[in-house]
């Protein structure tokens, strides 16, 4: 962007102008973590769990969670070298990356860092923040504070009837946003329609049928066209004004609330003329998929699934597009990420050997992409577990469908 | 005598660039150019031993082996000689080690999402090297 232009913000200068700040206040490094600190020096969306290392001169570096990296070097000014992705992996967490990135900046690992810490009413997981426990901990100076939500994971990982019930709900909802994006795209529908009105269709439908948000932090729907079906290990993907075009592909992942309960459903299209290796790539994705289904049960873990699936891909010659990752957890609004409960090897993630128990719901989710074809496709369905198999919520068909 | 070449030795080090080169194309390795140390901790004779892996354009390039610090690499894996030994030997994959902490990589992530399966194929040949531990 060009600084005539009517949108244009001198990013550098506002990074400057914190440096100078820095500086007044000797600090060595800044650690931002607020979104708000993240919109105003990055210019990209970032809503994963997100931060920015403000060094004492040159460019900042932002980190945020891998599957949406790729994006979001994509948006913001820094460039790709300056935005990591971390992830549930030996010297790749959050902490563990970000603080040797730090150590890197500062001579013998020694210095002064500025770090936000305080209160806020809004942001969706909500945590005790460092500031609220101090207060708090003044406040109540004859107690002690112990740190409780295991309580609260561990009660609410099996679903009971009622809340598998309002979920298969929501994934109706989400079918009927689906079945509306499709008449839609169908008979030349999709000419000059962009991402967001996409998103819109989906909206409208669901809430017509019951729907009361499109939940996602990430964006509301997730529609992505083109290239941005396909950042590498990409996995979210805020809809743009991209226009739709003839030959791309779209992948249309949108979300649903019923009673709290969370639908989540992502279907896939290729606008024609669909080349064969467009195709290639869509029958891969539509086998794995089918795979995955057939493979999930009570008593299995997430590390068994992915080695089970990531030899059938590469068997299948596919590999090198699979993000290896083959869910995500979910339960009522506000629980939308780990699987099970925080005993993995990496606090706050995942575990890999989690053992899938009977009536769990977690969300069948997994990403295809291919950056140097142009070309991805995602699957998102919420999944019930039973103890020979799942039962796959939203029952909108699974495939890539080609737009004539 | 077992016949297996002693693992990280000269004659290992040798066999596994003769398969590599022999088994793995350069289309199979995505054309890339990037580099790789694996660092080996508690190896058997207490020293700490490294693998450097170096490609161009999806050629091996450079082998080598070592004691002490590696050469600078777009990607380090650090870990047990005991895990790496496992991975050598088909025991255990590489993205389980990395998700259960056994292994632990220093590079972009991001970068190192797109290789995650050329590595698989690394350890797979490297895995058919009947070797001594």
């Amino acid at each position: 962007m060009n600084q005539q232009d009517t949108y244009f913000i001198d990013f550098p200068a506002r990074v400057k102008a914190i440096q100078a700040g820095m500086a007044q206040h000797n600090l060595d490094v800044y650690l931002g973590s607020r979104l708000r600190t993240t919109s105003w020096v990055l210019d990209a969306f970032c809503p994963w769990r997100s931060f920015v290392v403000i060094p004492a001169e040159g460019i900042p570096t932002g980190f945020t969670f891998v599957i949406d990296a790729a994006r979001v070097a994509d948006e913001s000014w820094v460039g790709e070298d300056n935005v990591r992705g971390f992830a549930p992996m030996g010297g790749q967490d959050q902490i563990g990356q970000i603080s040797e990135f730090i150590l890197d900046l500062l001579p013998g690992g020694k210095g002064r860092v500025g770090m936000e810490s305080g209160m806020s009413n809004y942001l969706p997981e909500g945590w005790l923040t460092h500031y609220e426990y101090e207060q708090f901990s003044a406040a109540l100076s004859g107690c002690e504070l112990v740190n409780a939500h295991t309580l609260v994971d561990e009660l609410s990982l099996i679903k009971d009837a009622g809340t598998i019930a309002r979920f298969r709900e929501a994934s109706r909802q989400v079918d009927e946003g689906h079945k509306a994006v499709a008449a839609a795209l169908a008979n030349g529908g999709w000419k000059g329609l962009t991402e967001t009105e996409v998103a819109g269709i989906a909206a409208l439908a669901m809430r017509r049928a019951g729907s009361v948000w499109e939940w996602s932090f990430t964006g509301g729907n997730e529609i992505a066209s083109g290239p941005r079906t396909g950042y590498a290990g990409g996995a979210c993907t805020p809809a743009t004004q991209r226009k739709l075009a003839a030959g791309e592909p779209l992948m249309v992942d949108i979300h649903s609330m019923f009673k709290l309960c969370l639908g989540d459903h992502a279907h896939n299209y290729l606008i024609a003329p669909a080349t064969d290796r467009q195709l290639w790539h869509a029958d891969n994705f539509v086998r794995i998929v089918t795979a995955t289904l057939g493979a999930y049960r009570a008593g299995i873990s997430p590390a068994d699934l992915a080695e089970e699936m990531m030899g059938l891909a590469e068997d299948g010659g596919f590999a090198d597009y699979m993000v290896p990752g083959f869910e995500h957890g979910i339960g009522m609004m506000g629980d939308e990420w780990r699987i099970g409960k925080n005993d993995g090897p990496f606090p706050y993630w995942t575990n890999p050997d989690h053992v899938y128990l009977e009536n769990e719901v977690l969300i069948c989710a997994m990403q295809y992409a291919c950056p140097e074809d142009g070309v991805g496709f995602r699957y998102e369905n919420p999944i019930v577990l039973s103890k020979d198999g799942c039962e796959a919520l939203s029952k909108y068909p699974l495939g890539v469908d080609v737009v004539e | 005598m077992s016949g297996k070449i002693q693992y990280l030795s000269e004659e290992w080090r040798a066999e596994a660039e003769r398969r590599l080169k022999a088994e793995i194309t350069p289309e199979k390795m995505k054309n890339m150019t990037a580099s790789l140390a694996n660092v080996f901790h508690n190896c058997p004779d207490g020293n700490a031993w490294w693998l450097f892996f170096g490609y161009e354009n999806g050629e091996l390039a450079r082998l080598e082996v070592g004691q002490g610090d590696p050469p600078a690499a777009e990607f380090t894996v650090s870990g047990d000689y005991d895990v790496f030994a496992r991975i050598s030997r088909a025991e255990l994959g590489s993205q389980r080690a990395l998700m259960t902490g056994k292994l632990k990589l220093k590079g972009n992530m991001v970068k190192a999402l797109k290789l995650a399966s050329v590595v698989d194929r690394l350890n797979k040949v490297l895995a058919g090297i009947e070797a001594e531990y």
